[in-house]
C-alpha cells in the first residue's frame, strides 16, 4: 500500500510516495510557488506510478513551522484528501522530523530569512516546552546548543509515525510559532 | 441533464461552499463567518482570515454536502473564487478546489468574485440582456453594461476609494465598530441632512470618486472636535450617506438615459444598503426599468453566487488547469 508525504513548510515543495514503507518516488520543486504546483505535481506523481487516491492507505503532512502560507497549502490539501477519501492522516512538525536523526536529547533549528525556529526534544523525540523563534541576531546565544539542520530522513519519519495515532482532518492546524503584528 | 456545481468562496472573511443546480437553484449553502473575530481588531486581519479558512475548510464541506444530501461524485464541476480578494484567503479555497477536482476528475472553474456578485441575481430571477450592472462593495465601485453572459463593457469606475471603503473609514472616524457600513446606515436613519459635503465628481463622466468625500468628513470631525463643538453622529452619517448614494444615483440615471437599457442589476456588499435600494427603486420606476437586487443572503459573500457565475463557463467548457493562481486584484473588463 502507498503513503503520501506532503511538505510545503518553506520554499521547497516535496511530495513523496512510500510503497510498503519504502520511498518509491518523489517530486521536488524549490521555488516556493506551492499554490501553483502542489496539485499538478501530485497529479504527475500519482499518474506516473499508476497510483490512484484509493490506493493510498496513509497521508503524512508537515504542519510547520515555516512560511505561514506555505504550510497552509500543504495542510489544506492533506486535510481535504484525508477527509474526502477517508485516508488516515498523520501530522509531524519539521523540527520533530529532524530530531529523529539524533538519538539523544537535543535542540534542533531550521532557518528562515530572518531567524531560526527552534524545538527541544527528549530522547523519545517528544517536544519539551514550546517551539520558539529567535532572530538571527539573538541566535548567537543559542548557537552552541542548537543543531541547525535541513534534510529529514524520510525512512525515519515513516517508521516513527507508523504506530502513532491518526488525527481527524477537521482538527489539523498548522503550527505558526511566529507572532503576527496584531498580536504583538 | 442537470448540472450540479460545487462552489467554494474564501476571498475575505467568510468560508462558504454551495451546491448550485443549473446556475440558478441553490441546493445547499453553507457559510461560516469570521466577523466577530475580526471585529476585535477593527477590520479584517488577512493572516487571521487565512488561518480560520484553513481550520474551517473540511467542516464547511461536510456541512454543505450534508445539507445537499449529495456526494462530490454527483457534481458536474468544482468552481472557486480565484480573485479578487485577500491572497492568503483565496489560496485556501483554490487549493481545496484543485484537489477536489483532481480526486474526483471534475473540471475546475475559476470565478471572479465580482462577477459572482452580479450572477447572484440569477439565483432569484434569470438575468436578461442587455443590462446595466452597478457593483458596489468594499473594494469596487463600477458601472458596467452587459450585452450577454460574460460580455462586459465598462462605463465607469472609481478613480480612488470604493464606496464601501469610504463607509468603513467614516465609521472608524466617528468610532463605530466594524463592520462600518451597516452601522453608518443604521445611524443615518436617525439623522438629518445637516452638513453639506461636496459632491465628488460633478462632471459628465461615469467616473466615481470617494476619497474626497471621505476626507471632507474626516476634516469636519477633526475641526469641530478642535473647536470643542459636539457633532451629532446621526446627522453626520446621514449627510455622508446622502452624498455617497446620490453619486451612484446620478451616474446610473445618466446611463439609463444614454443607453436606453431597461434593466439594472446591483451587486456587491453595499447593495444590502436599504437607502440605496429605495433610491434605485424610485429611479428605475421613473425610467420604467426593471431593478434586480439579490436578497440579503446573496448580497454578502457566499458560494452560491460563485456556483451561479460558474455555470455559463461550464456550458462553454471554460475550465482551468491546476496551475491556476490567485490574484488580489482582477478586472472584470
Amino acid at each position: 500500500m502507498y503513503t503520501l508525504f506532503i511538505d510545503t513548510h518553506y520554499t521547497k515543495l516535496q511530495l513523496v510516495l512510500f510503497k510498503d514503507g519504502v520511498v518509491f518516488d518523489e517530486r521536488v520543486k524549490e521555488d516556493g510557488m506551492h499554490t501553483q504546483y502542489l496539485v499538478s505535481l501530485l497529479e504527475d506523481l500519482l499518474e506516473q506510478n499508476h497510483v490512484t487516491f484509493d490506493d493510498l492507505s496513509g497521508i503524512i503532512v508537515v504542519n510547520g513551522p515555516g512560511s505561514f502560507t506555505g504550510v497552509r497549502i500543504g495542510v489544506v490539501v492533506a486535510k481535504m484528501i484525508s477527509y474526502c477519501k477517508h485516508i488516515p492522516l498523520k501530522v509531524i512538525s519539521y523540527l520533530q522530523a529532524l530530531s529523529l536523526k539524533y538519538n539523544c536529547e537535543c535542540m534542533v533549528g531550521i532557518k528562515d530569512r530572518n531567524g531560526v525556529f527552534v524545538g527541544q526534544f527528549n530522547q523519545d523525540h517528544e517536544l519539551v516546552g514550546d517551539y520558539f523563534y529567535v532572530s538571527n541576531h539573538d541566535f548567537l546565544k543559542y548557537q552552541d546548543q542548537v543543531i541547525i539542520d535541513e534534510e529529514v530522513n524520510l525512512d525515519m519519519v515513516y517508521d516513527y509515525l507508523k504506530d502513532k495515532k491518526d488525527v481527524h482532518p477537521h482538527f489539523v492546524k498548522p503550527i505558526y510559532v511566529k507572532k503576527i503584528e496584531v498580536d504583538k | 441533464m442537470d448540472t450540479y456545481i460545487l462552489a467554494i468562496e474564501s476571498s475575505c472573511d467568510e468560508t462558504s461552499m454551495a451546491v448550485v443546480k443549473n446556475g440558478s437553484e441553490v441546493i445547499a449553502l453553507s457559510i461560516t463567518t469570521q466577523m466577530d473575530t475580526h471585529a476585535k481588531y477593527g477590520g479584517v486581519v488577512p493572516e487571521i482570515a487565512s488561518r480560520m479558512h484553513t481550520e474551517a475548510i473540511t467542516l464547511v464541506l461536510e456541512d454543505c454536502l450534508e445539507k445537499a444530501q449529495m456526494k462530490i461524485e454527483d457534481m458536474s464541476a468544482i468552481a472557486v473564487t480565484y480573485a479578487p480578494g485577500l491572497t492568503g484567503s483565496l489560496m485556501v479555497g483554490v487549493e481545496a478546489a484543485k484537489i477536489l477536482s483532481l480526486m474526483y476528475h471534475k473540471p475546475l472553474i475559476a470565478v471572479n468574485h465580482l462577477i459572482g456578485h452580479i450572477y447572484a441575481n440569477n439565483l432569484e430571477n434569470k438575468m436578461e440582456f442587455p443590462l446595466l450592472a452597478l457593483i458596489v462593495s468594499g473594494g469596487h465601485t463600477e458601472l458596467l453594461v452587459m450585452e450577454d453572459d460574460y460580455q462586459f463593457k465598462r462605463l465607469g469606475e472609481t478613480m480612488d476609494d470604493a464606496i464601501g471603503e469610504a463607509y468603513d473609514k467614516v465609521a472608524r472616524v466617528i468610532g463605530l465598530p466594524y463592520p462600518g457600513g451597516p452601522n453608518i446606515e443604521k445611524l443615518a436613519q436617525m439623522g438629518e441632512h445637516t452638513y453639506d459635503f461636496p459632491h465628488p465628481v460633478l462632471d459628465d463622466t461615469y467616473h466615481f470618486s470617494y476619497s474626497g468625500l471621505k476626507s471632507a468628513v474626516i476634516n469636519l470631525v477633526h475641526n469641530e472636535t478642535q473647536r470643542g463643538n459636539r457633532i451629532r453622529k446621526e446627522d453626520l452619517a446621514r449627510s455622508f450617506q446622502d452624498v455617497a448614494i446620490d453619486e451612484l444615483v446620478r451616474k446610473v440615471e445618466k446611463a439609463l438615459k444614454e443607453t436606453g437599457i431597461k434593466r439594472l442589476v446591483i451587486a456587491g456588499g453595499v447593495s444590502a444598503n436599504q437607502y440605496l435600494k429605495r433610491e434605485m427603486k424610485e429611479l428605475c420606476e421613473k425610467y420604467e426599468a426593471e431593478l434586480l437586487i439579490p436578497r440579503m443572503l446573496y448580497c454578502t459573500d457566499n458560494a452560491a453566487m460563485i456556483g451561479a457565475a460558474a455555470y455559463p463557463k461550464y456550458l462553454k467548457h471554460e475550465f482551468s488547469s491546476y496551475t491556476l493562481n490567485v490574484s488580489s486584484s482582477a478586472d472584470i473588463v
